[in-house]
């Protein structure tokens, strides 16, 4: 009898949610195939050196973690435009302009794709 | 000469920075124009040929100009529909699926809840 008393009531008046349940609801989107997740950091520096390392002006015993590409790989800033374009390939990317002429090394590729929240 | 003064070395340094994003952007629209991988590696050689060969000049306003045709020519050859990264502005999934305002919650039982 409450019950029903209560349904028609509800029926009939708007009563404001209560924020009982959302753990992180609305941070969690179920159905999203992209940017779920950061993703794992070893993961991401096992790609980026893969990439690294079959460029063709690369020496691949050369290529770590933390290796500069004009510095310690010999390399040009054409060159350098061509890694982050092969990059961005990799992970699905869309790097703005001014920000892909920053990416100088692999320890600053690295940190910007971890930090990106769509990587893939 | 305005050899080795420092707004020389600024200018020279925004010149580079061009010279890198028009490159950049002329390799993006050069594999939207030619799709096929073995096609674009191709096309990819000509164009860095092309930067090479221009690679010692030294007159800054020759380079200035060389850059301005650089930029006129890409923007005379770019591509109508260009491949863009689906969730980035311009893609067909950008803004598609926003995240919802916090504080919004989807009652799963409404209506029903006399069953419960």
């Amino acid at each position: 009898m409450a019950s029903a008393l209560r349904s028609a009531i509800l029926r009939h008046i708007r009563v404001p949610v209560t924020n009982s349940l959302s753990l992180s609801g609305s941070a969690v989107r179920s159905m999203s195939s992209h940017g779920d997740d950061h993703l794992d950091k070893q993961a991401v520096i096992d790609r980026v050196i893969h990439v690294v390392k079959s460029f063709p002006k690369v020496d691949p015993s050369k290529v770590t973690p933390d290796v500069h590409f004009q510095k310690d790989l010999g390399l040009d800033s054409l060159d350098t435009v061509e890694i982050v374009m092969a990059l961005e390939e990799e992970f699905k990317l869309e790097i703005p302009d001014k920000e892909a002429d920053k990416i100088d090394s692999c320890h600053l590729a690295i940190e910007y794709i971890h930090n990106h929240p769509i990587a893939n | 000469m305005s050899l080795a003064t420092a707004s020389y070395a600024a200018r020279r340094a925004v010149q580079k920075e061009r010279v890198r994003i028009l490159y950049r952007r002329a390799l993006k629209d050069t594999l939207n124009w030619a799709v096929h991988r073995h096609l674009f590696y191709n096309d990819a050689d000509a164009l860095r040929e092309k930067f090479e060969a221009n690679r010692q000049v030294e007159d800054i306003e020759l380079i200035d100009r060389m850059i301005a045709d650089g930029e006129a020519s890409h923007n005379k050859w770019r591509h109508p529909d260009p491949y863009i990264v689906p969730w980035a502005p311009g893609g067909s999934k950008f803004c598609r699926n926003p995240t919802p305002p916090p504080g919004i919650e989807i009652i799963h039982n409404y209506g029903r809840e006399e069953n419960e």
